[in-house]
């Protein structure tokens, strides 16, 4: 059981589980077992895009210019979603790489945590441009107890599948003694329910944990401020919802059962905990926006709003990986949003700015006589 | 001398469907998803992406038959729709939350 890096079994991958099947050897992409994980790299790297491309200059002198309340929104939404990257960019590889089965799947989540790395270089690149010190601001992340707490709530299923995975890759199946931490059941069950919760977790966490911080970054952008800001928050926003749709598959096929048929069960047991972990991270990010908003509101947005907006998001995404709705908001209360979630409406000019679902170099070679029917010489 | 886009417009299809949306009733025609024309409606939907990778959009579908005319690639739950990308193809009931 304990993982290679070139497994030398001859086997098809196509009738493999998505994990804790064989280890993944060959790398290939001509036949999936899954094609939609192989659509979704696809559609990621269509998406590339360098924080670098967005012009900052104007938002140095906003930020300066905005009120100390605001400056406390803006830095600490700033260092939430640093947070939230930081576990995004490795996690998914360290957690989910070891275990996975399917060549398309294994480079679907290396392609994933890929585009988080970019996530996190833009906060660097925004923070470096609004203050001096980016050490104070990065700093906070480790020290600030609003961030540590929401630390722990993100990382917790994680780190609980990956010591796991480690005991099951050195000693096999079984219960171990760990000490400080006394008996551990390795069983395969126990395994895929971590695994199950984890994925669920990292569900919540691109799903729902965003979109206070967007609501913000776009709540100013509205009163022309801190544009360059959302404009890479609108690239980011565009890539956390692909991402949401790649553990959303891995959720209702694992549920399905058409992939292995024990995660059927697992997931009908842990339903309750999935439904859990969405309302536990609701309420802390409705906390989260009492924090934001402890020293005075922003125009257009305050507390009880953003709350309003986290209880609609969170019965959205609970209805799509097959939950019933928990909360009784089911509208949103600030529809304007959702113009600047969406990923082409701002390019009026591509020459000044980037085309966000730009293919390089695509041409279409399908060029028939008919096509020129049109023109006239 | 025709070109093919104008042909196209020429075979824009006049079926009509009926959209039952709790007491509303809203005509819908074949020729765009039923996203932008629920929007022309006033009716407010949520949205994202409008491509079909986000899920944002989806609402579920009472009774009545909808296509896409490229497999979304979001999760589309049964029972559901996605609106940025359905064409409805049928009278078709839907609502918002399921609960």
């Amino acid at each position: 059981m304990s993982y290679s890096t070139f497994n030398r079994k001859h086997f098809d991958s196509t009738k493999e589980p998505m994990f804790f099947g064989e280890n993944v050897n060959v790398a290939r992409y001509d036949q999936q077992k899954h094609p939609i994980f192989e659509k979704l790299i696809e559609k990621q790297l269509s998406f590339f895009w360098r924080p670098e491309e967005v012009d900052l200059s104007t938002d140095r002198k906003d930020f300066q210019r905005l009120e100390e309340h605001e400056q406390h929104i803006f830095l600490s939404n700033l260092k939430y979603q640093t947070l939230l990257d930081s576990v995004q960019g490795r996690s998914p590889n360290v957690a989910l790489l070891p275990i996975v089965s399917l060549p398309e799947l294994e480079t679907w989540i290396e392609t994933w945590s890929f585009s988080e790395t970019i996530h996190s270089r833009s906060y660097t690149h925004i923070i470096r441009n609004i203050v001096n010190d980016p050490t104070v601001i990065f700093d906070d992340i480790v020290t600030n107890k609003e961030i540590t707490k929401r630390a722990d709530s993100v990382s917790k299923y994680y780190d609980q599948l990956i010591e796991m995975v480690n005991i099951y890759n050195t000693m096999g199946l079984g219960t171990f003694n760990i000490p400080g931490k006394g008996d551990i059941e390795i069983s395969m069950k126990a395994l895929k329910k971590a695994l199950y919760l984890t994925v669920a977790s990292v569900n919540v966490l691109e799903a729902v944990r965003f979109y206070v911080s967007f609501a913000c970054s776009f709540g100013f952008a509205e009163r022309t401020l801190m544009e360059g800001n959302a404009k890479i928050i609108k690239l980011i926003a565009r890539d956390e919802a692909l991402h949401l749709t790649g553990t959303q598959h891995m959720l209702n096929l694992m549920a399905s059962g058409k992939d292995d048929p024990e995660m059927a069960t697992i997931a009908a047991e842990c339903k309750e905990n999935m439904r859990n972990i969405f309302i536990e991270a609701a309420q802390q990010e409705k906390e989260w926006a009492t924090y934001l908003f402890k020293d005075g509101s922003m125009i257009g947005l305050n507390a009880e709003i953003l709350g309003q907006y986290v209880e609609y998001i969170t019965n959205v995404r609970m209805q799509a990986v097959g939950l019933d709705t928990h909360f009784e908001t089911k509208h949103n209360p600030i529809p304007w949003i959702n113009a600047w979630l969406v990923s082409d409406n701002v390019q009026v000019a591509p020459q000044e700015a980037e085309i966000s679902s730009y293919l390089v170099g695509q041409t279409d070679n399908s060029l028939d006589d008919s096509d020129f029917d049109d023109f006239d010489l | 001398m025709t070109s093919t886009s104008k042909q196209t417009s020429l075979q824009r299809s006049e079926k009509v469907h009926r959209v039952l949306l709790g007491k509303q009733q809203i005509l819908v025609t074949e020729d765009e998803p039923l996203l932008a024309q629920l929007e022309r409606a006033g009716i407010h939907v949520e949205y994202q992406c409008r491509e079909g990778y986000c899920s944002s959009c989806s609402i579920k579908l009472l009774w009545g038959h909808v296509s896409y005319p490229s497999e979304p690639l979001a999760w589309v739950q049964s029972g559901y729709l996605l609106a940025c990308c359905a064409i409805v193809k049928s009278d078709i009931e839907i609502a918002f939350f399921a609960n």
